[in-house]
């Protein structure tokens, strides 16, 4: 977009990164034309910011749905394929489902809450990505979308807040 | 007249208040330091570490590998395994080192699900301790096998034979089992990791900046990120706890399933669920005792109050290790059928009688009565002893509940002793491995979740209550 | 006693397919412990010689023992009698629901314990589950001239009915079940039914004494139901609901 650019604004700590969010919300850059990038997890009422949204616990639960079938279909679906007689022991015996089937549930919620964090992240991805290595540093920045023109006002203001810089955001390889 | 109806107790006015920096929570650091004392102990390597990593390695390749090799060539029968002890070390070595790998889940799933801030520091530790002891597990199973070269076999695959494996047997639960906890556990290790790993990427060099940037998997830490590594370890934290109960209970069902006096028992599910956390906590004690003396820097993370932390759980579940173990104990004794009363005789009273009073002074006497004490809880290389203790209590425990029960069965016919061979060197090789991966990891991936930490201490604040200082936690997460 | 308080065990095999069951009765009064059952049994199913040190250290691999108790010192001696023991081909095997990966299986029809010998991977679970403590394992190689020739002392004479067995994997008696197939395929081509006694296992064939008598136990015909059907029987730790199919005889008329 040539009528805005990218500006990443360095905060030291939570409260003038909560007071440059509510600057930039009062002049007028709307919620979804910023993020936060923090070393820490930060919560997001903290930061005035609206929730993020995850797909990972439907993922999971897919997974879970999933995995209870393949669970079901090993102790039960298998001695159907080629049924033989063990112990005097029911070809579907009942205990032994329950069993199967919780690990095999287990396994597809875990291991599909694992994917769903990979495909909802969109990892892994190597490609160039706006960043400093200050952030892991516990530094919190907020990278966000200026209309072009307002630069010089809202760089001012944030560092009257505190920010300890405000550059143009460039992505570059991690 | 004095107000007091009875005098001061003496060291109470003289006692000086804690210091508040004592506590790592209230030790506060900036980031960027922590970061580099992390990565500075990954980084230094001295003529020790390799020395020690060498012997290691030689260890494995032979005791362990070339051993293993051996025993395939030539079969069982190098193997100390006999008629009626058809299983013998090997199997004592799965059920231990899956004992160690409960910790790991313990300390980081239920710890973190009950927000018990001492657990920040020495989390990854433990899921190592998970991983690698999961790795020797596997190693043993494979080494018990006969026929090792068709274990596949066990998988559920579709195959030219048309058959699959019978999941009527316990074997085929913990095959799911140990590799459903393996695969999560392998996970829950990674998804806290990824910050770290992306906070070494940001200061690395050379092929180590390759490997973490791989490793990282492009982790930035925007909103959405940490939501989603979020939501994913609060799922892995609720989920894996039922699932590390049920593996171990499903080992004990190996046992208790089978028609033999001294194994068909009811209480040996939880019974050895309490038996895994009595070795992993022990374990964790040993293993946080060589970080924090021989790692660089580890004395600012790993404090006494962790080691006071692990003493109190350490007591705890030796006391309820006692109590499942007296229940175990008593039925057969008081009202249990002739084999297991000849059994319990065996134990107690047979060639072997002092490993049985060896296992309870380990596993109940010395933890007794050294833990009740918070000065000695606090004292690291103290409680480093005691969880080696308790691991050979524990050794112990499964030693006698497998090879010696199984010495006795309903044919006395075939009552026969069993004299370990090959296992003692393939034992020795584990346990070198288990070292040697820990030695090796701690060098390549921060042993410390620093954003943990970090996270800890933003919470942490010191609240002033009348003339007292008092510790009080936010939840900021 | 009434049907509906009769243990669910009790009621034989419900497959409707059953053709016949195969059983045996062992008469310890006949019994003179003379080993020859041992020593057929070896013979006809290849069964290996383990050596000197293994077999002291409880590794012999007969698929028959005889075993024997004795209380006090010489002279003065209380003897058991001669007790050879072998697989019981339980209806209810322990053995079997324990295989990982169905080595251990029941024969519906004939209601024989089934081992199968190439789909044994090693885990011997079964050996532990059973109570007679009926199975061997193949510790070694033993079969294998080159590894002990000092071992290999008839290795002319195996049985070709019978499956040499390599290390790692667990065997049993099977009722020499050659020789039941053997029987089977030679009334199937003379377009009859088995007789009585025309299947006699090695063990059986060996007895001087005649104490072991084989053959189908769910017809009342055959002496080997007659006999098993006396006060004189009983079986292995019935109390355990395994239901062997082998009948001990002893004492009485």
């Amino acid at each position: 977009m040539s009528d805005s650019t990218m500006l990443l604004a360095l905060f030291e700590d939570i409260e003038p990164a909560a007071n440059g969010i509510e600057r930039l919300h009062e002049m007028g850059i709307a919620d979804d034309q910023m993020n936060v990038i923090s070393g820490v997890p930060i919560k997001d009422t903290i930061l005035g910011r609206p929730s993020a949204l995850s797909h990972v616990s439907r993922i999971a639960l897919t997974g879970a749905i999933l995995g209870f079938l393949l669970g079901a279909f090993l102790i039960w679906g298998t001695p159907y394929l080629f049924p033989l007689h063990v112990g005097g022991q029911p070809l579907y015996p009942v205990p032994q489902f329950l069993i199967i089937v919780f690990e095999m549930t287990m396994l597809g919620l875990m291991g599909f809450a694992f994917l769903g964090m990979f495909v909802d992240s969109g990892f892994p991805s190597y490609t160039p990505k706006e960043y400093v290595r200050e952030i892991s540093d516990g530094k919190i920045a907020v990278l966000f979308r200026c209309p072009s023109g307002e630069e010089r006002k809202i760089v001012d203001a944030l560092k009257k807040l505190g920010a300890e810089s405000v550059n143009p955001a460039e992505a570059r390889q991690l | 007249m004095s107000a007091l109806t009875k005098p001061l107790f003496a060291g109470s006015k003289a006692e000086e208040q804690e210091d508040p920096k004592e506590h790592l929570m209230h030790d506060r650091m900036p980031r960027g330091e922590m970061n580099s004392m992390m990565l500075d102990s990954m980084h230094s390597t001295t003529w020790k570490y390799w020395t020690v990593t060498g012997v290691l390695a030689a260890i494995v390749a032979t005791c362990l590998f070339y051993a293993w090799y051996y025993l395939i060539m030539n079969g069982l029968g190098v193997a100390g395994v006999n008629r009626p002890v058809y299983w013998g070390i090997f199997l004592v070595e799965v059920v231990f080192w899956i004992g160690i790998s409960h910790a790991g889940t313990f300390i980081s799933a239920i710890l973190r699900v009950l927000k018990v801030e001492g657990r920040r520091p020495f989390t990854r530790a433990a899921e190592l301790m998970t991983t690698f002891g999961l790795v020797q597990a596997g190693i043993s199973v494979f080494l018990h096998m006969g026929r090792v070269w068709l274990s596949y076999w066990l998988i559920p695959i579709p195959n030219e034979r048309g058959l699959w494996p019978d999941f009527h047997s316990p074997l085929m639960w913990d095959f799911m089992a140990i590799n459903t906890y393996l695969l999560c556990s392998t996970m829950y290790l990674f998804l806290p990791l990824i910050p770290d790993l992306a906070m070494a990427r940001d200061r690395a060099t050379g092929w180590r900046k390759t490997l973490y940037k791989i490793l990282a998997i492009g982790f930035r830490g925007t909103e959405g990120e940490w939501k989603n590594l979020k939501t994913a370890m609060n799922i892995f934290a609720f989920a894996i706890i039922p699932v590390m109960f049920s593996v171990h209970t499903i080992v004990s069902w190996d046992f208790a399933m089978a028609t033999r006096p001294g194994w068909s028992s009811t209480v040996f599910g939880p019974y050895f669920v309490i038996g895994a956390l009595h070795s992993g906590m022990a374990a964790v004690a040993i293993v946080l005792f060589l970080i924090r003396s021989t790692m660089k820097n580890m004395k600012y993370f790993l404090r006494p109050e962790h080691f006071e932390l692990l003493g109190m759980l350490m007591l705890l579940v030796s006391m309820a290790w006692a109590y499942f173990y007296f229940n175990d104990y008593l039925v057969p004794w008081y009202g249990g059928d002739k084999w297991e009363k000849i059994l319990t005789n065996f134990i107690q009273t047979g060639p072997e009688w002092y490993l049985w009073y060896l296992m309870l002074f380990c596993n109940v006497v010395v933890p007794w009565a050294i833990l009740w004490n918070r000065k000695w809880r606090r004292i690291p290389w103290l409680l480093a002893i005691v969880g080696f203790l308790i691991n050979v209590g524990m050794w112990l425990e499964r030693f006698i509940i497998i090879p010696e029960t199984l010495t006795i069965n309903r044919m006395p016919f075939t009552w026969r002793l069993y004299v370990p061979a090959i296992e003692i060197a393939l034992t020795i090789g584990n346990f070198a491995f288990f070292f040697l991966l820990y030695m090796l990891a701690s060098r390549l991936i921060p042993l410390i979740p620093v954003w943990e930490v970090q996270e800890g201490q933003e919470s942490h604040v010191l609240r002033k209550i009348g003339k007292a200082r008092i510790s009080a936690v936010s939840e900021i997460d | 006693m009434p049907k509906e308080l009769q243990s669910p065990m009790d009621s034989a095999n419900p497959a409707q397919d059953v053709q016949g069951i195969w059983g045996m009765t062992i008469d310890q009064d006949l019994c003179t412990g003379c080993q020859a059952c041992v020593a057929a049994c070896s013979m006809e199913n290849n069964v290996p010689f383990v050596g000197e040190v293994d077999a002291g250290y409880g590794r012999s691999m007969q698929w028959i023992r005889i075993e024997r108790f004795w209380q006090g010192s010489y002279p003065n001696i209380k003897a058991t009698p001669y007790q050879p023991v072998m697989c019981q081909n339980c209806h209810n095997a322990p053995c079997e629901p324990v295989c990982p990966v169905f080595a251990s299986v029941h024969s519906a029809s004939e209601d024989l314990n089934l081992q199968v010998y190439n789909r044994c991977v090693g885990t011997r679970y079964c050996a532990n589950n059973c109570p007679y403590q009926a199975r061997v394992f193949n510790w070694r190689d033993y079969m294998d001239p080159r590894q002990r020739p000092e071992l290999v002392t008839l290795s002319n004479h195996w049985n070709p009915d019978v499956t040499v067995r390599r290390r790692g994997i667990m065997e049993k008696c099977t009722f020499c079940i050659q020789r039941i197939r053997h029987a089977e395929d030679t009334a199937a081509s003379e377009n009859r039914d088995i007789r009585d006694g025309e299947v006699v296992p090695a063990c059986a064939q060996a007895c001087p004494a005649s104490a072991i008598t084989f053959g189908r136990i769910n017809d009342p015909a055959t002496k080997v139901s007659q006999a098993a059907d006396t006060s004189r029987g009983s079986h292995l730790l019935e109390e355990l609901g395994t239901i062997p199919h082998v009948t001990y005889l002893a004492g009485g008329a």
